[in-house]
């Protein structure tokens, strides 16, 4: 145990390591030139959407996508969240912002305790045909989404659960766990073998080790787990629609209502301030996460 | 260790839901789709077995092997750029940074965002008469050129800076955690023996985080091969269809052309091209009998 | 009795077994849509007051996109047993196969008792008709080839109205002359086809169109007539502006309202833009069908009803469907909608300048042009827009290898 305490804590160290900084030499102004402009790059999309957001259609069709608005106006934002028309219902996308939530929970917690699970099987555990399963889950996750589709529907309505709440959570950890699995696989894979092995020597059956040594253990992947989860799930747009039934449809939904149309006229300043609403939610979780994210990784990724 | 030891009967059952969720969602699929690109299947699935039309028609199609060839440059452009931003931007928030937290965060938010519309800011930045030419040429520049996501050799291209924009933050995350893992000791060691930081990064980091490197990789491949919402929203395939990719093939022709037939036949290519890849590496990685469990 | 219907050898969906929560009301029908934009859903609530005022329900789903998002997920739902009474559908030959399968319902009594055959363009008609029997109700109809232009621009350029390519291109000669980018593109692979088929209906004529699109006929391809048609649509590259590439229809309209550029071609929901805009159609924007031959292409969307278990739902669906093509509605509903009523026998003194060209043009039965989808399958026609887009794109192919190329992509598709 005393090992895998200063092994966790070795691995939570999140003060930088790289190489001592000396005083201001030219070096480190060249570091901070880089960072600064990678950071536009990065930011360069986010401006234009914020200041297009800010605009009033007039002021968009002129076509000045740098400028800043001349009267900048937070309608189009109070539009995206309360109001917009997305068909006959006119409620914005704060519409589906609960049934997303009621998507999210249980799909996020359930994909990542099996895809966890799995994972410690596959990686402390003889089992017959566990590198071929594992071969087959990695192999169908380069298959695109789509094509899952027309099978599954009629593998849900045939045991009953197309359009429920409980197809969606399925589906959701149907497709989360190639890459929990591969995670979870990897982080066990890396830790001390002698713990378990000392885990066994006392007796521990399978899920006693699990509960009691691995889970608690795993603090760190489980945060790197959750945020892309959590990104996924979120943003899932197709799986929802087609799983989830009218009674559950994600926010996404009227995301993509809003934003998505061919014939139909497109307000840019809308769009762009409903697709940062919607970004919120994974955004937070990466602003509270993201101390744990990187310290997460660290742990899983230090061996594969 | 003997293996008897670790086998035990609830390791099974564990692996049911895995299990039940291999057969049929994955295996169950991958079958699915294969039996179907041998038939004649439009709007809907249907069972009429024409044998290998489709891939005829496939492989007759202009559009797909350009999607074929760009998959490629997209993947080469995506993975090795990723790799290396991601590294320098890893290494750079390495060195005891003011304000780490605001620049990790900066290099991470794209990867939350709906590509739909975040797409439409890069679409106009990119376009030669709205976005950064027609702005730099404003300031007196005014033979200033970059318009590649109008030029038919250069679109991809283009796909490319947006994926990189989108991808790298999660490579540097991933990256930083893997330097953050490596002991303090070695970058004394190196200053009192005088060896440049650069060597150390090169000579001994980079190989220590070969398990990073795999597992970011790993990442951006899925990307590459479902790359879609980038095309979509940058350049809808064009100019023309020279930024054409195979995930929007399938999608085109499994909704919106209805030939479910093709786009079978189209996903059972870009499996089987998948399956060559990478049963080389998963053998390497996870099937070599002689691999000690646990790390090595 | 459950009826279990083999829809698929090898997969079994059982149809109508779950019956949906909107059917527990007498007249309550779930409507299943993509009109999702502020325009499009205040045209739907027209249709939604209608049937709600004669004793129904609406209940709305709506998925936004461009059909090919919200056409498989209402598929799947047809399949997986849980349909929407009535569900939107491209008018063409993707029906088919729903029909084939026994998945919708024929809407014979009601298209009878209501006269539909009498009132709608023969062209419609028939693309809602299977084997003699009607399998859906035709809402809308939307002009497809229209060019839209900017009366002023035009004016002080002292350019006329074109009514000929060799006006249209001098006119464009003027334009760019005066620094004004001549047609607003959107280089978008259906945009750049509505401007071809504009352009092969107005030099090369209706039987062409029709020779090209309904018999996909090769040699007709190869004609020299179908070669005149391909040279004017790679002229106007020299017309167009650098940035037209993925550029979106509305993008391009804003060019031509705001005076940048002096024409596009465009379907007629790109009056929307203008009336958004505060244009005003014949005052600050006009609209030609044509230049050359003035026909009218006729394109739109119908609704499809799935076959219910209950029997309430199908009252439902009678009902509704007998609302959408009553006079008043379908008024209401295509002023709001910006395309012109299904049915030629309304009212349509309310309508603007521009649609009342449409309608006038409309009257004569030869000049009712059903759009490419209507006559081809969706497989054929947007495989021939990849040949188009690819044409538009690399000035350097030539006519005939576009031609070769269309034939080739026909032969593939069909």
């Amino acid at each position: 145990m005393l090992q895998a305490t200063s092994r966790a804590t070795a691995a939570n160290a999140v003060e930088p390591s790289g190489p001592r900084p000396r005083s201001v030499t030219a070096g480190r102004v060249g570091l901070y030139v880089f960072l600064a402009f990678a950071a536009l790059f990065f930011l360069l999309p986010m401006y234009v959407m914020i200041v297009t957001s800010l605009k009033t259609m007039g002021e968009i069709r002129i076509g000045n996508i740098f400028s800043l608005p001349t009267e900048a106006t937070i309608e189009p934002w109070i539009q995206a969240w309360n109001s917009a028309c997305t068909g006959l219902n006119c409620g914005g996308i704060k519409v589906g912002f609960w049934n997303s939530v009621r998507i999210l929970i249980p799909s996020v917690i359930l994909s990542i305790f099996i895809g966890a699970l799995t994972g410690y099987a596959l990686s402390l555990w003889r089992v017959r045909g566990a590198n071929l399963l594992f071969a087959v889950l990695l192999l169908g996750a380069f298959l695109p989404y789509q094509v899952f589709i027309y099978p599954l529907v009629r593998i849900y309505s045939t045991i009953g659960i197309y359009g429920t709440m409980t197809g969606i959570v399925v589906t959701h950890i149907i497709f989360g766990l190639p890459l929990m699995t591969l995670l979870f696989r990897n982080y066990y894979a890396s830790l001390p073998i002698e713990l378990f092995k000392a885990a066994r020597v006392d007796g521990g059956g399978f899920f006693q080790i699990f509960f009691r040594l691995m889970l608690p253990m795993s603090t760190p992947i489980v945060i790197v787990a959750c945020i892309l989860q959590v990104t996924g799930i979120w943003n899932d747009f197709l799986f929802g629609v087609i799983f989830a039934g009218r009674e559950n449809l994600p926010m996404t939904v009227q995301l993509n209502n809003i934003v998505n149309s061919t014939q139909g006229e497109k307000l840019y300043n809308v769009n762009m301030a409903a697709t940062i609403l919607t970004a919120l939610v994974p955004l937070v979780v990466y602003f509270i996460s993201g101390r744990w994210f990187v310290r997460g990784i660290a742990a899983g990724a230090v061996k594969g | 260790m003997k293996p008897r030891r670790r086998k035990n009967v609830a390791s099974y059952v564990a692996l049911i839901p895995a299990f039940i969720i291999v057969v049929f969602a994955y295996l169950g699929t991958m079958l699915w789709t294969v039996q179907i690109s041998f038939t004649d299947s439009k709007l809907l699935p249907s069972m009429n077995f024409i044998g290998i039309r489709q891939y005829e028609r496939l492989f007759a199609t202009s559009r797909w092997i350009i999607s074929l060839e760009n998959m490629v440059i997209f993947g080469i452009g995506l993975i090795l750029v990723c790799l290396v931003l991601g590294f320098l931007m890893a290494a750079a928030l390495d060195q005891k940074i003011r304000f780490e937290n605001t620049f990790r965060t900066i290099f991470l938010y794209p990867y939350a965002m709906s590509f739909i519309v975040t797409g439409l800011a890069w679409q106009w930045i990119l376009n030669p008469t709205l976005g950064v030419q027609q702005y730099v040429r404003n300031l007196g520049w005014t033979n200033f050129q970059f318009d590649w996501i109008v030029q038919n050799d250069r679109a991809i291209y283009v796909v490319i800076i947006a994926g990189v924009w989108q991808a790298s933050g999660l490579v540097m995350a991933l990256m930083l955690s893997g330097l953050r893992g490596i002991d303090q000791e070695l970058w004394k060691a190196a200053q009192i023996d005088g060896i440049p930081a650069w060597r150390v990064y090169l000579n001994i980091v980079v190989p220590m985080m070969r398990p990073t490197i795999i597992t970011s990789v790993v990442l951006l491949s899925l990307a590459v091969v479902r790359v879609y919402d980038l095309v979509i929203a940058l350049t809808g395939g064009g100019p023309g269809i020279s930024s054409e990719v195979p995930a929007k093939f399938i999608l085109d022709y499994l909704f919106g052309r209805s030939n479910i037939g093709l786009a079978t036949a189209a996903s059972s290519v870009l499996l089987v091209i998948v399956l060559v890849i990478i049963t080389p590496w998963l053998y390497y990685e996870y099937f070599r009998p002689e691999r000690a469990k646990g790390g090595k | 009795m459950k009826r279990v219907t083999r829809v698929l050898l090898g997969a079994v969906a059982m149809v109508g077994l779950v019956v949906g929560v909107a059917q527990a009301d007498p007249q309550k029908a779930e409507v299943f849509h993509w009109w999702t934009s502020g325009g499009e859903a205040a045209a739907v609530q027209e249709f939604a007051k209608a049937f709600n005022a004669a004793g129904g329900e609406w209940v709305d789903t709506a998925i936004g996109g461009s059909g090919s998002t919200a056409r498989p997920i209402g598929i799947n739902r047809i399949i997986g047993g849980d349909p929407p009474a009535a569900m939107q559908f491209n008018t063409g030959k993707q029906i088919d196969e729903l029909v084939a399968q026994g998945l919708i319902r024929n809407l014979d009594d009601i298209a009878e008792k209501e006269g539909w055959k009498a009132a709608l363009p023969p062209a419609f008609y028939e693309a809602v008709t299977r084997d003699g029997h009607v399998i859906a109700v035709p809402v809308n109809n939307h002009g497809q080839n229209w060019v839209w232009y900017n009366k002023a621009v035009l004016e002080k350029a002292g350019i006329a109205e074109p009514t000929t390519w060799d006006e249209f291109f001098a006119a464009g000669d003027k334009l760019k002359a005066a620094g004004i980018i001549p047609v607003a593109v959107g280089g978008q692979p259906w945009q750049l086809n509505l401007m071809l088929n504009a352009i092969l209906l107005s030099e090369g004529g209706k039987d062409l169109y029709l020779k090209v699109y309904k018999d996909l006929d090769p040699e007709a391809v190869k004609s020299p007539e179908f070669k005149k048609v391909a040279e004017i649509f790679g002229k106007l590259r020299d017309y167009s502006d650098p940035g037209n590439p993925n550029r979106d229809w509305n993008v391009a309209t804003g060019m031509v309202i705001s005076g940048k550029a002096g024409f596009q071609f465009m379907g007629d929901w790109a009056k929307g833009e203008f009336v958004l805009a505060n244009q005003v159609a014949g005052k600050d924007f006009g609209c030609i069908l044509g230049p050359g031959q003035k026909n009218f292409i006729m394109g739109g969307d119908v609704f499809i009803f799935p076959k219910l278990k209950d029997e309430a739902g199908t009252k439902a669906q009678d009902l509704l469907a007998t609302v959408m093509m009553s006079k008043d509605a379908q008024v209401a509903f295509n002023a709001k909608k910006g395309s012109v009523p299904v049915r030629l026998d309304v009212d349509n003194s309310a309508l603007d300048a521009c649609a009342k060209i449409g309608v006038e043009v409309l009257q004569d039965p030869d000049k009712q042009i059903p759009a490419a989808d209507i006559l081809a399958s969706a497989d054929v026609v947007q495989s021939l827009t990849d040949v188009v887009a690819e044409y538009w794109a690399n000035p350097s192919m030539t006519a005939d290898a576009f031609i070769e190329k269309w034939n080739t992509a026909v032969d593939q598709a069909k």
